[in-house]
Order: structure tokens, then sequence, then C-alpha cells
């Protein structure tokens, strides 16, 4: 009976991790001209997110922010996937590492 | 373009060149020669040529964590192969073609990891053809910086009297090695194989990460403004485990194990 209620302790833990997961709120964010489109991704505060970062561009460009601690590159003409959070209410800048003068954004949290 | 181009450079070959200069100034104090170069330079090559080519399919694989995997496995093989180099020196001469062969494998991830970037970069800017002449002048220049930063750090640690030039070298290196180990974890969690954490403090006002001497301090300490509690505790722990590594080795531990 007790190694009955272990496994439908285990089984239901999954679920929950699993749905927890699905749950993750996505958020696209687009790189064309190198412009991030939209330049301001409004999140909501302490939650995880996943940003889709698609970039239409033939060139290549890097995700990057000192405040959220997160790069990564995006070749042309694909997409990245980028977890951040949970934060705490803020501004939180990014830009493009390759065209720093014209991709920048920001992660408003509210 | 060419100022851009400066410090996209100028912030990967600066990490790049701090580690290979310390592991320079390192072999020659303990006379290990340069041979070891001739195994370094190749694999770099090869290395920095594969991962910029396959660039696409490791970005993709494991659902999109590749990138940070592989970028994240690379840093903490620096620092895993560092600590050994740390215990060897001691009695290189015992074990000259152990070490040789971790210095060369050290060096080669460690600029996998930053110049493979650089190639990504010039390759597609300087195909564009109008700003080809800038991205390569710019390239060059900020490489050149890089490397004279690196030239200053390997002066600076052969320039340590006898007795403290084993210590300065390896203190170097176990902090280099640290950084680079904490971080690898800043990458996991950009892709979720490791919980965010929340800053246990932000310094970024005292010394900004973007400024030269935040990118510099970041380049041999890991500056990180806002670590969590996982960096600085494996920042401390893996420094303590260098530390380990580096006092047997000094007592003659390494030699001992060679002899027996």
């Amino acid at each position: 009976m007790k190694r009955a209620q272990q496994w439908a302790c285990a089984v239901l833990c999954s679920l929950a991790a699993g749905m927890a997961q699905a749950r993750t709120p996505v958020f696209e964010l687009e790189i064309r001209d190198h412009l991030f489109i939209p330049e301001d991704i409004v999140i909501p505060a302490n939650t995880k997110v996943k940003l889709v970062v698609i970039n239409h561009d033939v060139t290549p460009e890097e995700f990057e922010s000192y405040e959220l601690n997160r790069e990564k590159v995006i070749l042309g003409g694909s997409k990245a996937n980028i977890f951040i959070g949970p934060l705490a209410p803020g501004i939180y800048p990014f830009f493009g590492e390759f065209n720093p003068r014209t991709a920048q954004g920001r992660v408003v949290v509210e | 373009m060419f100022l851009n181009s400066v410090v996209i450079v100028l912030r990967e070959v600066l990490e790049a060149a701090v580690l290979v200069s310390a592991l320079l100034a390192l072999a020659r104090g303990i006379r290990l020669g340069n041979r070891w170069l001739w195994l370094a330079v190749p694999l770099a090559a090869a290395g920095v040529t594969l991962y910029a080519s396959f660039l696409a399919s490791i970005t993709d694989a494991l659902e999109g964590a590749g990138q940070e995997v592989v970028n994240a496995s690379l840093q903490a093989g620096v620092y895993l192969l560092l600590v050994p180099i740390l215990a060897l020196s001691w009695s290189a001469q015992s074990r000259p073609r152990l070490l040789m062969i971790l210095m060369a494998i050290a060096i080669s991830l460690a600029i996998v990891r930053e110049c493979a970037e650089i190639q990504i970069y010039v390759r597609a800017f300087a195909a564009l053809g109008e700003h080809a002449a800038a991205v390569w002048a710019g390239s060059a220049l900020g490489m050149g910086i890089g490397i004279s930063a690196g030239v200053l750090v390997y002066g600076a640690l052969r320039a340590l009297p006898q007795r403290w030039a084993l210590w300065g070298c390896c203190t170097a290196l176990a902090l280099i090695g640290s950084g680079m180990l904490m971080q690898a974890t800043l990458l996991l969690e950009q892709v979720d194989w490791l919980p965010d954490q929340s800053p246990l403090w932000d310094s970024s006002a005292m010394l900004s990460e973007q400024s030269f001497f935040g990118e510099l301090l970041y380049a041999v300490l890991g500056y990180e403004a806002t670590p969590g509690a996982l960096q600085v505790g494996l920042y401390l722990g893996s420094l303590a485990l260098a530390g380990v590594a580096l006092w047997w080795g000094s007592r003659g531990g390494a030699g001992h194990a060679v002899r027996e």
C-alpha cells in the first residue's frame, strides 16, 4: 500500500512538473534589419519566461544582456530559445552585440 | 562597423589571451619549452573551424540548448584540465609529456570557446562587401589590443621573483579557471538546465561589466556584477579545489605519486 502511495506521489509530482514546464509563458522577439521587434517586451514579475528570438536577417546576431546575464548567437534565418527570470520588477536592457547601434531592446518586468 | 569590430573581437580575445599568457608563463617558468604549442595550435584551429561550421546544428541540438551546453562544457573542461596542471607543475620534469598534453588541450578549449564567435562574426559581416574593410581592420586592431594585454600579463608573471613565480602563475590560473567554471553556470541557467538564481548583490554601479576594467576582471576573475548563491558557492568551491591541488603539488605530492 505504502509502495502504491509512493508511486502515485511520484507520478503526480512528475505530472505537476510537466505542467509547470508547459505553463512557462513564451514571448517572441524578432530581428529584422538589425532591429529588435518589439523593442520593449513586457513580462510578468517573478515568473520564468521563454524568449523565442527569430532572426529574419541573413547575418548572425548575438543577443546580449549584462543585466539579464544572457548571451547567445542566433545565426541568420534561424531562431533560438532563451529562458529568463523569475525577475524582480524593473527594466533590463539587451542589445545585439553584432549591431549594437541599432539592435537595442528592453525587457520590462511588471 | 570599425569600432564595433574592435570591441567584439577584443572582448573575446581578451579572455583567451589572459589564459594563454598565464599558461605560457607557467611553461616557461618550469622549463617545459614551447613544443606543446605544435599540438595546441592545430588543435585550436581545427576546433574553431568545426565549431563555427556546425553552429547551426549545435544550436538546435538538445532542444535548443546545444550552444550553451557545448560552451559550458568547454569552460568546465578548461577548469578540469587546469586542476591537474596546477598539481603537476611542481614536478614538471617527472611527467613533461602529460603536462604538455594537458596544457595544449586546455588552451585549445579556451580558444575554441572564445574565437569561434569571432569567426562567425567576421565571416558573415566581411561577406557583406560594403563594410568588409572596416570589419577586417577593426578585427585586426581588436585582436592586436587583446594580444597586447596578454603580453602584459605574461610580462608581469615572468617579472615575479623566482621564488614567487610558480605560485604567481598557478594562482592566476586558479582564478581564471574558477571564473570560467562559474560563468558556465550562467549559460546553463539561460537554457533552463539550472534554476535562475536571484542575485546576492549588485555591484554594477561600482564596476560595470561593460567597462574595460570590468571586462578585464571578467577575463581574469570571471567578474560578475550580479552573482547568485550558486555562482558564489561554485566559485569559492572551485578555488578551494584548485588550492588543494596546488598545495598537494607544492608539497611534492605529484612527484611522489609518479615515483611510486
